[in-house]
């Protein structure tokens, strides 16, 4: 029986570097055609912008030099390896015909945008913890994240490169009885001790900005984590970015904006002492624009790191998840975020019926769709003057 | 007129238990008297009515302390003697408020004598060595560590500002006194001034940092204090935990010698 095996897939980089719009119309296939128009009738981009993002999304495939907009994509060249993640790759067994293995598509960008600072941090991490349901059959979970810092961005970068194994770990230490809720919220818990006990020790900084103290108290960062396994997306959400369902043409938020003025969270403040002020938007204290964080110590117990936890069912009308931080989000609505990546998707449709070599190419083609969904969602945001950094994800859900 | 303002119930405060609470000094004058910070009838009635830990009248403007914020207020840990010269604190930490506007004082107590406290607050050229907020400064007229220098200060994301640019107002290495006010910026303290100074406590310093501000338009005293006081408080915990650790270093550093 013919099956895919999927190997290692590094993260690659790509950017889109500015160019001036070409007076004379270039060729296009007809295809091209309709999503452009569909955008600009839906969101209102003027036709010079369409054009240029046109040409950027034409030259996109060429590598570049690394920079702050960085675009990374499944099966895109690769840039760098990770030794330890490869190393950790499971081996399959290919002559196994039992062997089940769901392939992740997906798409990044994470833009610096109108910010000086680029804060924010993405992890992917496809496959990266493995549930054994008999002793031949194993399926894969796969671990994507948005981490939007604030104060500096090294408790982002600290979430991107640990949450993935703290995950891992406490997967595999509940085995049979696994609870995702209390799972995740003891995820999150480790990963705020860690990030306070990195502060609390003289080690200078490891970070590039000018902060020079070593108690850094006053950095954080939001952590929006998708888990998603053959039967279940587990979102786990602290802070104010977001994850979105895209069902049967419907937006389904999976995670709810932990602002200072939200009812609840307002009310959990004041019960622990604290207090909202509105100062430049509503503020702890007057100070932090979120009522949860990973770090930010100073702020306790007002600002906590208890994530929100979600589960929801798969299901055959799921078609993809968007995961993006508020830079996205501030600018984007979520039912638009999803006309856009459907419309990505549907664009790049697999020819039929399927063979061996067909099914490559459609693989191609998803990786390839859900990468230009989540650039455009970027370019979108940018568009609408958004003023922060801006990260996104796209994973396709649709079963092929 | 002098009033004094405290959130204990007991009358009497002694002068060494005085420095530990929260208080608001304001002073009220009259338009048309220039207040001159070395007049000697203001300078000895404050002094009389420090020493002396008088209830004064609660001022009527200032509104009552909130359940929430008396809660903010965190208590030095150790108790020690009494500060010799309360007088100095009358006379730096005495501010001119207008009825717009709103201060507050702050205290820290540090395990480090005043020389190693005092050698990290005096860098009005390098704020980022123990404030939290601060993510660059570029002294853009003086020398850098001289009355009348003006430093631009870059502020960390997540924070309702983006930059600040500072006057060095008062600098006295003997006293251990450095006064800096905000003179523009994007932020929305305006007309902000702070005085910070240090105390021998023990074998420890007492930090003490006051400061008066404009309330902006559509927040309240109260509200302006609880922010301000939050970004004081911060900076001045860290600035404990850099100069005890530069102090434990240095003994560290002393015994292997």
């Amino acid at each position: 029986m013919a099956g895919i095996c999927c190997g290692v897939v590094g993260e690659a980089a790509e950017t889109s570097s500015p160019i001036e719009p070409t007076s004379r119309p270039s060729a296009r296939r007809s295809l091209d055609l309709l999503p452009l128009k569909y955008i600009a009738a839906d969101v209102s981009v003027p036709p010079l912008e369409n054009s240029r993002k046109r040409q950027r999304l034409d030259r996109r495939a060429s590598p570049a030099r690394e920079c702050d907009n960085a675009v990374h994509s499944s099966k895109s060249k690769v840039v760098e390896v990770v030794p330890n993640y490869s190393s950790k790759s499971p081996t399959l067994d290919s002559t196994s015909p039992t062997v089940v293995e769901e392939y992740p598509r997906y798409g990044v960008t994470s833009v610096c945008g109108r910010r000086r600072d680029m804060e924010d941090a993405v992890s992917v991490r496809p496959s990266f913890c493995q549930e054994t349901l008999s002793h031949d059959k194993k399926l894969g979970f796969h671990f994507f994240a948005v981490f939007d810092g604030h104060g500096c961005s090294h408790v982002a970068t600290m979430c991107k490169e640990r949450l993935h194994e703290i995950v891992k770990e406490e997967v595999h230490q509940a085995k049979e009885n696994l609870e995702w809720e209390s799972t995740m919220k003891k995820c999150f818990a480790r990963m705020d001790e860690e990030v306070l006990r990195w502060s609390q020790n003289n080690e200078t900084p490891s970070c590039r900005c000018e902060l020079q103290t070593p108690h850094c108290d006053a950095v954080g960062s939001t952590a929006v984590v998708a888990v998603v396994t053959p039967e279940k997306i587990i979102v786990a959400n602290c802070g104010d970015s977001r994850a979105v369902l895209c069902r049967n043409n419907v937006a389904v938020p999976l995670s709810d904006d932990h602002k200072p003025d939200r009812p609840d969270e307002l009310l959990r403040i004041q019960v622990a002492g604290g207090r909202v002020i509105y100062w430049d938007g509503p503020r702890v204290l007057g100070v932090l624009a979120m009522s949860r964080a990973i770090g930010d110590n100073y702020l306790k117990p007002y600002v906590i790191s208890e994530p929100e936890v979600t589960v929801t069912e798969r299901s055959e009308e799921d078609e993809c998840l968007i995961l993006g931080s508020d830079g996205l989000w501030d600018t984007v609505q979520n039912d638009i975020a999803c006309k856009v990546v459907r419309m990505c998707l549907n664009a790049q449709k697999p020819p039929s019926p399927p063979s061996s070599p067909r099914r490559e190419m459609a693989v191609d083609c998803s990786d390839k769709a859900c990468s230009n969904a989540s650039i455009l969602l970027t370019k979108l945001a940018l568009v609408r003057q958004s003023s922060d950094n801006v990260s996104v994800v796209v994973v396709d859900l649709r079963r092929t | 007129m002098l009033l004094l303002q405290h959130q204990q119930t007991h009358i009497y405060i002694a002068p060494e238990i005085f420095f530990y609470y929260k208080f608001k000094l304001i002073i009220i004058m009259p338009s048309s008297l220039h207040f001159d910070r070395f007049n000697p009838i203001t300078h000895a009635a404050t002094t009389v009515a420090i020493a002396n830990g008088v209830n004064c009248p609660k001022q009527p403007q200032a509104p009552p302390s909130s359940t929430a914020a008396r809660r903010l207020v965190v208590p030095s840990l150790s108790s020690g003697r009494g500060i010799a010269a309360p007088d100095t604190v009358a006379l730096h930490h005495a501010h001119v408020v207008d009825p717009n506007q709103c201060c507050s004082i702050v205290t820290q107590h540090i395990n480090a004598p005043v020389s190693a406290v005092w050698a990290v607050v005096r860098r009005f050229d390098n704020p980022q060595g123990y404030k939290n907020f601060v993510r660059s400064c570029h002294v853009i007229t003086g020398d850098g560590i001289r009355v009348g220098a003006v430093r631009e200060v870059r502020v960390v994301s997540g924070l309702p500002a983006e930059t600040s640019t500072e006057r060095l107002e008062i600098l006295d290495d003997e006293r251990h006194v450095i006064s800096f006010s905000m003179v523009g910026g994007d932020h929305r303290l305006r007309n902000y001034q702070s005085v910070t100074t240090l105390h021998a406590n023990g074998n420890g310093t007492l930090v003490i940092e006051s400061y008066v501000v404009d309330v902006p338009q559509g927040n309240t005293k109260e509200e302006t204090c609880v922010f301000v006081d939050t970004i004081v408080r911060c900076n001045l915990q860290s600035l404990a935990q850099i100069a005890e650790n530069r102090t434990n270093n240095c003994e560290h550093t002393a015994q292997h010698c």
